[in-house]
């Protein structure tokens, strides 16, 4: 019974790795699926998500502890920055080779690495977790941190929405026709340039969201930007690049391998993961749930 | 071929002016990790470094000549860290070589050094790597403690504790994390037979959630844990594994021999310190007993330099770094570095945590740190040490 209530509590380690993972990739996989704009610079806007509600946290402190508002502060504000990307730099890069975008947002990881630091300088900051989600609770004899569950929550509400919005709502057929044939879509009439720059203000928000979210259980530190959009980029490899659904089990399965590769071989707790993305590329080169390129 | 040769000897020839003048500065190559992860250290050892230089050269200087600290971003690459090393030797003309940060880019350095006759004094490398006896040649010094130090120091603190039969490591996987944990599973086996290793978790660096590493650990239910995880992914760990009941579980009894003693971790956790856990520093900084009076005219000085509310731990190193070549330049009564580094054999010098010692065999200072258990104290928002208790390399000295 105690080994069952244990695989249970490596089960949950692992929905947490999954879902935080997910918070973070579903905006980068939503930039690629529609724009096919490899975003690097999307866990630059991550990282600026963490340090705006450290900021924002400081600001508010002698009036009233809200990190809510905070976080929703960050990730409008990194919505904001990447509204103005799309607009200023990145629209001159559509149609072109896609080694141009990846050089500019690459650039952009430099810029504003270079200006996090700059502005936060290099000390290692971090944000209490907001009360209400302090603690614990017991779920089958696994113990279970109440910021982990609200992580989970916000990972499959996230999922959720996103996959009514693709599928049920009109600007989500835009989005996905915008995906299949943009020059079509703009013929018939649609503006696909605020198209974009919507999507991609929808994609740092939840960069910018998630960054906010990480900073009660993680340090802010520089260089947060590049760990994790390695990362990222396992999960949307492996779930198929531009499928929204794709990633979304992409980060269940990392998780996953990752919680229980380090149980069966703590020595090589990276080498699962970075094996199983060798066996899918090998096996499916477009991912679990991709579409082979036309 | 010629016109190359000719540019050669134009550029030699340009360079005797600027080391022919004798009132030229000394100066000291610096190249450390100012960007990135890593500069987390990197800048307040950089800001202990420019102090000394400042106190120095207000003093005088030394042997009548100012100091010049010449400061590159090495981004904690080995790679940058050598091109940078060359480039200070052949175009800056440094006179000594200091700095770096890691264990990837001390010994990188270390060969350049070798190389080109320059001492070099490394302040924070711990790799046994660096001065290993294929590795040691006359101009490499090392102030810093080591991995061997670190985790004997960390096995005679567990070793204390009776009733801990079940010992679990988690460290992060490359060299340092390695060899640390390495050194205190060999001695906890010397001093006692009786503790049984339970679990040892390799997370790599920058990990950014540590759950499943937790969770993993807890499940083989140790009563104490050696960790060497240190920075920004302690402050991770530490506010993950909390809310697991992972601190509890082992009654706090963590030892980490990572510095995370020191005010730059205690002041980013807050309070959500893991109060009772042991820990190390350089420089316990705050030192709220039997403070020596260098050590607190030190502090106030970093305190209004950096314009920082508390100062940090890492400062010292290079602080003491800049003292260190300053005492070897002064007994050699030269600053060629073959003389200097003859010096420098078997130096003593002062610095604000005491007095250290180049051992003539070793190159190393044999540096320990201090080591306390990290504790709540109302003066402050955040975790202190109490006792900080100067420690090095515990009962099994060679």
């Amino acid at each position: 019974m105690t080994d069952l209530s244990f695989l249970f509590t490596q089960f949950l380690g692992g929905l947490t790795t999954a879902m935080f993972l997910f918070l973070i990739a579903s905006g980068l996989s939503l930039v690629f699926g529609v724009m096919r704009v490899l975003n690097f610079a999307h866990g630059s806007f991550y990282m600026l998500g963490a340090y705006l509600a450290w900021q924002a946290v400081q600001w508010l402190s002698p009036l009233l502890e809200s990190f809510w508002l905070a976080a929703l502060f960050a990730a409008l504000a990194v919505a904001v920055l990447g509204g103005l990307v799309e607009r200023l730099l990145l629209r001159h890069m559509y149609g072109k080779e896609e080694l141009y975008q990846l050089l500019l947002t690459y650039a952009l990881v430099l810029i504003l690495g270079d200006a996090a630091k700059a502005i936060w300088g290099t000390q290692q900051l971090s944000v209490s977790r907001p009360p209400i989600l302090d603690g614990a609770i017991e779920m089958f004899g696994s113990v279970l941190p109440v910021y982990n569950l609200f992580i989970m929550l916000a990972g499959g509400a996230i999922a959720v929405v996103g996959w009514l919005i693709l599928s049920r709502s009109s600007a989500g057929r835009m989005v996905r026709a915008a995906a299949l044939d943009r020059e079509m879509l703009g013929a018939l009439g649609a503006n696909v340039g605020a198209l974009y720059t919507g999507m991609f203000m929808a994609s740092s928000f939840l960069a910018g969201l998630s960054g906010a979210l990480v900073t009660p259980i993680q340090s802010i530190v520089p260089g947060m930007d590049v760990e994790v959009i390695v990362e990222a980029f396992i999960v949307v490899v492996i779930g198929g690049l531009g499928s929204f659904w794709g990633t979304f089990w992409g980060s269940l399965i990392y998780g996953q391998v990752l919680s229980f590769g380090i149980l069966i071989m703590p020595s090589f707790s990276l080498f699962s993961v970075f094996a199983l993305m060798a066996v899918i590329l090998i096996v499916r080169p477009w991912g679990l749930f991709g579409k082979p390129m036309r | 071929m010629t016109s190359q040769r000719l540019l050669a000897m134009t550029f030699a020839v340009a360079l005797i002016p600027a080391a022919a003048v004798a009132e030229d500065p000394i100066k000291i190559g610096y190249p450390m990790p100012l960007s990135g992860p890593a500069s987390v250290y990197g800048v307040p050892i950089v800001k202990g470094a420019e102090m000394a230089v400042q106190e120095i050269n207000a003093a005088g200087g030394v042997k009548g000549r100012k100091l010049e600290l010449l400061t590159r971003d090495s981004k904690a690459s080995a790679d940058e860290a050598v091109r940078l090393a060359r480039e200070l030797i052949i175009k800056n003309g440094v006179d000594f070589l200091s700095g770096t940060l890691t264990s990837a880019e001390a010994p990188a350095v270390s060969t350049i050094a070798k190389e080109n006759k320059i001492v070099f004094v490394a302040p924070t490398s711990k790799t046994i790597q660096l001065v290993s006896p294929k590795n040691l040649h006359p101009y490499i010094f090392r102030l810093a403690s080591n991995t061997d130090i670190d985790g004997r120091t960390g096995a005679s603190i567990i070793a204390k504790w009776k009733d801990v039969k079940r010992v679990a490591t988690i460290a992060p996987d490359y060299a340092y994390g390695r060899d640390a944990v390495g050194a205190f599973v060999e001695f906890i086996k010397k001093a006692r037979p009786d503790i049984e290793i339970v679990d040892q978790q390799w997370p790599k660096l920058g990990t950014a959630d540590f759950t499943p590493f937790i969770t993993a650990q807890m499940g083989k239910k140790p009563d104490a844990v050696f960790c060497d995880v240190f920075g920004g992914d302690f402050v991770t760990l530490a506010k993950q594994a909390a809310p697991l009941g992972y601190f509890k579980m082992i009654n706090n009894r963590l030892v980490d021999g990572g510095e995370v003693g020191t005010t730059d971790a205690a002041l980013a956790l807050g309070k959500d310190y893991p109060y009772g856990i042991w820990s190390d520093t350089y420089d316990p900084v705050i030192w709220p007993e039997n403070e020596p009076p260098a050590h607190k005219a030190y502090i106030e000085h970093l305190k209004t330099f950096t314009k920082q509310e508390y100062a940090s731990g890492w400062a010292i190193m290079g602080y003491a770094s800049i003292l260190a070549l300053k005492a070897g330049i002064e007994k050699a009564g030269s600053t060629k570095s073959e003389a200097v580094a003859k010096a420098m054999l078997g130096l003593s010098f002062d610095t604000p945590i005491g007095k250290l010692t180049f051992d003539a065999k070793t190159h190393e200072t044999g540096m320990g740190e201090f080591w306390g258990q990290m504790v709540k104290d109302d003066r402050y928002p955040f975790a202190i040490m109490k006792n900080p208790t100067y420690l090095s390399q515990g009962p099994y000295t060679q």
